[in-house]
């Protein structure tokens, strides 16, 4: 693994002069990630015949750019319309379309391609420069570690039910009890399948996420003329000076958007954990450490930021596992396998031994495509957010028609828009009573996760709870997950003391 | 009649047949020049990026010469491949869509969880493309030197072996093993291959059971003890493994997991021919040249390749089945 200086700029130069392979990989990247049911790993998968046709190094180059430019995809129709095109934009929804709704697209969506741009390139980078470093981690972090990790997602249910408790925990467990469906991880016994086949796997994530949100957005979306509220008279023309303004002015989250991406390539590097884990726990940890905790949800820019750099952490994250020890950490980096396999290249160790241009290669390329994002992707910021002023006589229908189909494609069940339809009528009656639809989707998401990883732990300590407790990273984070839980209480009953105590000194003084 | 022209029964009975070939010998040649006239659909009842994804495109890339057709394929993983086989059951039976099969495990499923298709009635194997054994391997940060040494441990505590999921020959491997040598085998489904060779890698289990293919792609990360077959097939490959009964002088029986093409038996009566066209451009492929180097160039031993027939294939099924009868209650935790 001795490379110089001199070889990394070599690489970078190289990994450029690939810009004809990499700018198409962008768009068909961002259209795969906007739209819900084509992510990454389906679209490369429709497209592997072609890319097995290309070299090596072209292949792999076309697939991490097509890999990074959809994480950034989904956070785009999740801040316009209210739908994340792929599970790790869903916790983007929760401050991005308040923006919109406020008139706030064009620095919604700046402040997202900023997050996804930075965040991936900074985590590219510290991959190419801590890649040993970083394939060290999967030895600490197990099953145990794995559910309390995956618990700080779900403990976002909590800060989503912070205005209304009972009513977030409903909403959370019916996610959970839905994320239960399916046949169990140890013997593949069918529970609450009612007998049908497509359910045997689980309920399917696209479907599910279609209708919460895509569904039902679009028949709430139906009861006002404009998504915008107050109309769309509130969106002008958005200039050009205006457009790179919002965008430079995105940079002032840099702090949020550094530290949320590393969250992100660690969480990456886990085996079996992804874009929507790192996604909620980031969301869940800016908010834990916000001076202004209360303003999430409301749409603020560190709610977008949070979980779209944290997203787009994770891309280089899932190839560490495959390009340091050999084995794929996500269903995308298994295609990429696949490639690898097909052209008779080795990989895992071997593959820095034999052909350490291409391994360090595969780094580089990402970051040179985020790198190519900015010149790509920041100018459409001006023309995306007019779609907010698009009538929802014409978008209700058009997103209705659009995402069903997105519904059908990862498996190609029919069946598949039934349950997208079903979940838009849950999602619909949740909406109009109060329930927050990112609330069922966590537990339907993150529910089977961490069933699998608790059931993992349990089986392999020979079914003894006390595993849960057994190693020192999973203590440490079950105690931050404790403070993570309980200090935000603690800091409002102090605020609020404080405040007793300063009405009581100021009533007093005027007495 | 001259005796020239007297014909015996058995003689026109004879001739006649020949003339009917004869005769139907054009049209059938058209016929199976016409099949297929469009694309096949290949049902995998597993995740994409896994084995046998990359099998069968390897298969495919070589058979596209032979059946002038592209193929389509459809990934329907779930409760141990019983998905995918019930939704390919529901395909037209027309011979344009096959199931990849992964026999060893996906026979046990069929066997242990009451899926409803039967073997030879409802679905047939058609052929056997690859066959590999069973293997146990840890880590290469293991203390486990040996196999000897791994039961050794396993008598004094349970041994904690990933596996890719309960109902597969690697799990029976390891069950036969512990009950051989009075070892105890905590087996741990990680849901595929992949996170199972993880899982040892990093050392959250001892070891970890797949097929042979997994820890020789893996290599030097990973250290094979053992080989559930009466000979190594790829001793180069894999650190010249010991076989299981060479270790403990027991008698398991081998335990393989082949792969091959099964479609519905429906499809077998209806278009007989064009199975058989199936069979033979698939015979051609695997005696490719083309394909042995492809498969040597993806990392695997060209031993791997083990062209069987319908009789070899249905038969290795049937073996299987026995096997997961056998180890049912420890496989089923009933």
């Amino acid at each position: 693994m001795d490379f110089s200086l001199g070889s990394f700029a070599d690489l970078f130069a190289h990994a450029f002069s690939l810009w004809w392979i990499i700018i198409p990989a962008i768009f068909v990247g961002i259209i795969a990630g906007a739209v819900p049911g084509f992510a990454a790993h389906n679209t490369i998968i429709i497209l592997l015949p072609l890319t097995l046709a290309f070299n090596v190094e072209v292949a792999l180059t076309f697939m991490v750019a097509l890999y990074c430019a959809s994480h950034l995809g989904g956070g785009i129709p999740a801040i316009l319309v209210n739908i994340p095109g792929t599970g790790g934009a869903a916790a983007t929804t929760l401050d991005g379309y308040q923006m919109t709704k406020k008139g706030l697209a064009v620095r919604a969506l700046a402040v997202s391609f900023v997050a996804s741009v930075l965040g991936g390139l900074i985590s590219s980078l510290i991959t190419l420069v801590a890649l040993p470093a970083l394939s060290q981690v999967g030895y600490y972090v197990h099953s145990v570690e794995m559910v309390v990790i995956m618990l700080f997602g779900l403990a976002l249910i909590a800060s989503i039910a912070a205005k209304d408790m009972l009513k977030g925990l409903i909403a959370g467990v019916l996610g959970l009890l839905l994320g239960a469906m399916g046949a169990d991880h140890i013997y593949a016994t069918p529970r609450g399948t009612f007998g049908i086949l497509e359910l045997f796997d689980g309920i399917p994530l696209v479907p599910a996420l279609i209708g919460l949100f895509a569904v039902s957005e679009a028949l709430v979306m139906l009861e006002e003329k404009s998504i915008v509220e107050g109309g769309t008279a509130n969106v002008g023309k958005v200039t050009w000076g205006e457009t790179f303004h919002e965008i430079f002015g995105a940079f002032r989250h840099w702090w949020n958007i550094t530290w949320t991406s590393i969250l992100g390539l660690l969480i990456g590097v886990l085996p079996g954990a992804g874009a929507s884990i790192a996604a909620f726990v980031a969301y869940q940890q800016t908010q834990f450490f916000s001076k202004h905790p209360e303003r999430f949800g409301t749409g603020i820019p560190e709610g977008v930021s949070a979980p779209e750099s944290a997203n787009n952490g994770v891309t280089t994250g899932t190839l560490v596992p495959l390009l340091a020890i050999g084995v794929p950490g996500g269903s995308t980096a298994a295609v990429m396998m696949i490639v690898l396999q097909f052209h008779g290249v080795p990989f895992g160790p071997r593959l820095f031994v034999e052909q350490p241009q291409l391994a360090y290669g595969v780094i580089v390329s990402m970051a040179v495509s985020y790198i190519l994002m900015i010149f790509t992707i920041f100018p459409m910021v001006k023309y995306m957010s007019r779609i907010t002023v698009i009538s929802t006589l014409y978008l209700a229908p058009f997103i209705c028609a659009f995402t069903l189909v997105g519904a059908f494609v990862p498996r190609g069940f029919l069946f598949d828009i039934g349950i997208a339809l079903a979940f838009g009528v849950l999602g619909f009656v949740a909406r109009k009573t109060g329930y927050h639809v990112a609330a069922i989707l966590i537990g339907v998401i993150l529910g089977p996760l961490i069933e699998k990883s608790f059931l993992l732990a349990m089986r392999i300590s020979g079914n003894d709870p006390m595993v849960m407790f057994s190693s020192t990273i999973g203590n440490i984070l079950w105690v931050m997950l404790v403070a993570t839980l309980v200090l935000p209480y603690v800091f409002k009953w102090r605020r609020e003391r404080r405040a007793g105590l300063e009405h009581d000194r100021l009533v007093e003084s005027e007495g | 009649m001259s005796s020239r022209f007297r014909v015996s029964r058995r003689q026109f009975l004879a001739s006649s047949a020949a003339g009917a070939a004869a005769l139907t010998l054009p049209g059938r040649a058209a016929f199976a020049q016409s099949f297929p006239d469009h694309n096949i659909n290949i049902t995998i009842p597993t995740g994409e990026g896994g084995g046998a994804d990359r099998d069968v495109r390897l298969i495919t890339q070589i058979w596209k010469k032979y059946l002038n057709t592209d193929f389509e394929f459809g990934y329907y993983p779930g409760a141990a491949g019983q998905v995918g086989y019930e939704f390919f059951m529901k395909r037209e039976p027309d011979g344009y869509n096959l199931l990849f099969a992964n026999m060893g495990p996906e026979v046990i499923m069929l066997t242990l969880q009451n899926v409803g298709i039967q073997l030879g009635k409802d679905l047939v194997y058609i052929n056997q493309t690859s066959s590999e054994p069973m293997s146990v391997f840890v880590g290469k940060r293991s203390k486990f030197q040996s196999l000897q040494e791994l039961v050794d441990e396993g008598k004094k505590r349970a041994i904690t072996c990933s596996v890719s999921r309960l109902p597969h020959p690697a799990s029976i491997g390891m069950l036969a093993l512990g009950e051989a040598t009075g070892a105890n085998f905590n087996l741990v489904p990680f849901g595929g291959g992949n996170p199972s060779a993880m899982a040892a890698i990093t050392g959250e289990v001892d070891c970890c059971a797949l097929p042979f293919a997994n820890p020789i792609t893996l290599g030097s990360e990973v250290r094979i003890l053992g080989v559930f077959s009466d000979k190594n097939p790829a001793p180069d490959q894999s650190g010249d493994a010991p076989t299981v009964n060479s270790v403990f002088g027991t008698k398991l029986p081998e335990l393989t997991s082949s792969r091959g093409f099964a479609v519905q038996a429906a499809a077998m009566e209806k278009f007989p021919d064009r199975i058989e066209t199936i069979k033979k451009t698939c015979a051609q492929v695997l005696a490719d040249p083309d394909y042995v180097e492809a498969v040597q160039k993806a990392g695997l031993p060209k031993e791997f390749i083990d062209p069987g027939d319908q009789q070899k294939a249905m038969s290795t099924a049937e073996a299987t089945r026995e096997l997961a009868e056998k180890y049912r209650a420890l496989l089923t935790g009933k």
